[in-house]
């Protein structure tokens, strides 16, 4: 059969890169005579417009069936060069990317001559290959458009409204017997002061008005199966035992948010009458008229910040909301209660972005900012007339020791990660060293994790704003969108085959899958092992442990590989 | 020794005097700039104030009058404090309260 192939092979300079070290030449010479190359050239930049339309050229007029690119990494320009491909009308997995880049020349630039060899001895390797190559098509797999959302906080009503507008159908599952979340319990929030309960309201209602948002509150995801593009949720409602409900959908966005941080009892004074965490300081203030404790008014309130975050060793994180929240606060106060004092004890004020403004306006409006250095913490006790007595040295003051007598003491609380095992093992989620989900890629991939359909939005991602929550919710829809929108979706189709007939179902292909892809299937009264292709990743875990031989990864098959080792061990003439 | 912190000589300097140091940052500019190198003024002095330490004010009275006022501070501050006139409004309050009764 090799002798009937025919193969391009094409070597790049790099521009030097890898002409500096490796003698491309001399790479050329030592494989043009292999068997099936019928064209072999050097080219300054493979990868540039010119050099792609001659490789296409090449393989329409000398009618190639393979192709080997030696340039640089296949994480780099695999995909360039399929593409070059498939525009020539020639399979994509008919082709075979070699590095002799960051493999050859940077590797070895103390030896050119042995970065030659090594190059020569890889390229063979890719000729090899491609001799015994197959042309593949992608797996395709028809994807439901159908969303669950789980998480009725800000994130996942404005997520599954979202969805609902570009036509997709959409579960929302929410744990509570309410909707909303944080926000819902919230009044005037940053940065406009809008009310954070009527927000919900606004939301919850539109929600409502969709008829192709179905919700299910005290509702839990307890079961997921299936694979990318059609999942299988089972959804628990109305407590345990409850009624389960399966739902078909194709991507589930995740928008479970976050807890509040709950000091430890004698922390910072907590415990003490008048000492309050963030989320009950915010239910004080939703009461009208001047702002009382206890039935009697308030003169003073101290702010310690950062109670739970930016803590070596604890929560290391900075939980980003707190400090706009408190200086937020600060200025309701001196709203309604211009003559309240106001002191703030801080490490560092983070009102990032448009925030600053705020603080700027709340230091004009008598708000004091006293710092304190990390790991000393302000002192706290309680006065015999029942105010409290906080004691803190001011770095802005050279040091000074001050102590300030006031009604209330606010602990600046931060968030921390929810506690969501159940949901964690039913999905997989990546959880990262904070506790918090973790995404692909923090900049590029933002909302998406390693569980393929499977999206993150809101504070459970990490420390997250109302608006950063929606926006992060925003982009988990249009990425539902994405994937769910054309109705189908390509996978690659470098997954593991099984030749029933050697196949005796022993099962240990099935136990080696980290992916469960592996079933078993009756065929001509026999039991055998299947593979589900659209879950199979492709990983080869299951090929080595098959003692009958029986399986075999597409574009990596057992004979490939034996015919790349082959090649790399072939002489090469000095 | 701890100062306990009072608020309301801020208060009765800003009523009387238009003094306000709110947007200082402590950034030290001020004290880089000045011709005299006058390293209390204006930050700490100001700090003083907002923390309402009143007897730290009377102990730097020689300074508050060596000022020149000759405004280069307030030309870099970059806060916008009006330093110049919170330097007079000190004055004021030294004249009216501290130093006629306590020398
Ligand atoms: C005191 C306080 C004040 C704040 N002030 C402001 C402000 O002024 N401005 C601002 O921008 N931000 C503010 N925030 C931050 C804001 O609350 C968050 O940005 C926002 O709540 C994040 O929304 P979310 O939907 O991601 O999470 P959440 O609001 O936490 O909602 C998550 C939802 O998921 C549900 N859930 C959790 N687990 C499951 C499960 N396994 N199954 C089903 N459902 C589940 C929860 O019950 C909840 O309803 C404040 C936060 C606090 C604590
Ligand atoms: S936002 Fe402010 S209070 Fe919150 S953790 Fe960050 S620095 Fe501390
Ligand atoms: S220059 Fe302005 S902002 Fe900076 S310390 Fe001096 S008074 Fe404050």
């Amino acid at each position: 059969m090799s002798e009937e192939r025919r193969i391009g092979v094409y070597v790049c300079h790099c521009g030097g890169n890898i002409s500096d070290y490796v003698d491309v030449a001399q790479v050329i010479g030592a494989v043009e005579d292999e068997p099936g190359v019928v064209v072999a050239r050097a080219a300054m930049f493979t990868c540039s417009d010119a050099t792609q339309q001659e490789i296409i050229d090449d393989i329409r007029e000398q009618e190639l069936d393979g192709m080997v690119v030696a340039s640089c990494s296949p994480s780099l320009h695999t995909e360039t060069f399929r593409e070059v491909a498939r525009r020539a009308g020639l399979n994509p997995y008919e082709y075979t990317q070699v590095n002799i880049r960051e493999q050859c020349s940077w590797a070895h630039t103390d030896d050119r001559e042995g970065a030659t060899r090594k190059a020569i001895r890889l390229v063979r390797a890719g000729i090899a290959r491609t001799r015994l190559s197959a042309p593949l098509e992608p797996v395709t797999v028809e994807t439901v458009p159908k969303t669950l959302v789980v998480g009725g906080g800000v994130a996942g009503l404005r997520a599954a409204f979202g969805l609902a507008e570009i036509g997709l159908e959409v579960f929302l599952v929410e744990r509570e017997a309410e909707l909303g979340g944080q926000v819902g319990n919230l009044g005037a929030i940053y940065p406009h002061g809008n009310d954070g309960r009527a927000l919900i309201a606004r939301l919850t209602r539109a929600v409502g008005e969709r008829p192709n948002i179905t919700v299910f509150t005290r509702a839990e995801l307890v079961e997921k199966s299936g694979s990318f593009g059609n999942y299988q949720a089972t959804v628990r409602v109305g407590g345990e035992p409850g009624e389960r409900i399966q739902i078909d959908v194709g991507s589930i966005v995740v928008a479970t948010g976050f807890d509040s941080y709950e000091p430890e009892a004698g922390e910072l004074g907590y415990g003490i009458e008048g000492v309050l965490t963030l989320p009950e300081f915010e239910q004080l203030l939703n009461q009208d008229g001047a702002l009382t404790f206890n039935g009697k008014p308030v003169e003073s309130i101290a702010y310690v910040y950062c109670v739970g975050s930016r803590q070596p060793g604890g929560h290391e994180y900075c939980s980003r909301y707190c400090c706009s929240t408190a200086v937020h606060d600060s200025l309701r106060v001196a709203e309604h209660s211009p003559d309240v004092r106001q002191y703030h004890l801080h490490r560092d004020m983070r009102t990032y972005g448009k925030n600053e403004l705020l603080y700027s306006e709340s230091r004009e409006r008598g708000s004091l900012y006293i710092r304190f250095a990390d790991g000393e913490p302000p002192a706290v006790e309680k006065l015999p007339d029942g105010r409290l007595r906080v004691t803190v040295r001011d770095l802005l003051t050279e040091g000074e020791e001050l102590a300030i007598e006031s009604d209330l003491l606010v602990l600046v609380t931060g968030m921390v990660p929810r506690q969501n095992e159940e949901l964690t093992g039913v999905l997989k989620l990546p959880v990262g060293k904070d506790g918090f989900f973790n995404e692909i890629h923090p900049k590029l991939r933002p909302v998406e994790t390693v569980v393929d359909g499977v999206l993150i939005a809101g504070a459970c991602q990490g420390p997250k704003s109302a608006s950063e929550s929606v926006t992060s919710a925003l982009a988990a829809v249009s990425q539902s969108a994405a994937i769910l929108k054309k109705g189908s979706a390509e996978l690659d189709p470098l997954v593991a085959t099984v030749d029933p007939e050697k196949c005796s179902w022993c099962g240990t292909c099935q136990e080696a899958c980290p992916y469960d892809a592996i079933g078993r299937l009756a065929l001509n009264g026999k039991q055998v092992a299947a593979v589900e292709a659209a879950v199979c990743k492709g990983c080869g875990g299951c090929v080595p442990v098959c003692a009958e031989e029986a399986i075999d990864l597409q574009g990596y098959t057992d004979a490939q590989v034996r015919a790349m080792i082959d090649g790399l061990l072939q002489e090469v003439a000095r | 020794m701890t100062t306990l912190v009072n608020s309301r000589l801020v208060d009765e300097l800003g009523r009387a005097h238009e003094f306000n140091a709110a947007a200082c940052m402590d950034c030290g500019v001020c004290s880089a700039v000045c011709p005299l190198e006058i390293e209390l003024l204006p930050r700490r002095l100001f700090r003083h104030v907002l923390l309402g330490m009143e007897e730290r004010l009377v102990e730097e009275t020689e300074t508050i009058y060596s000022c020149l006022l000759c405004g280069l501070c307030e030309e870099s501050c970059p806060g916008g404090v009006h330093i110049t006139e919170n330097v007079r409004a000190l004055r004021h309050f030294l004249n009216t309260n501290a130093v006629g009764g306590a020398r």
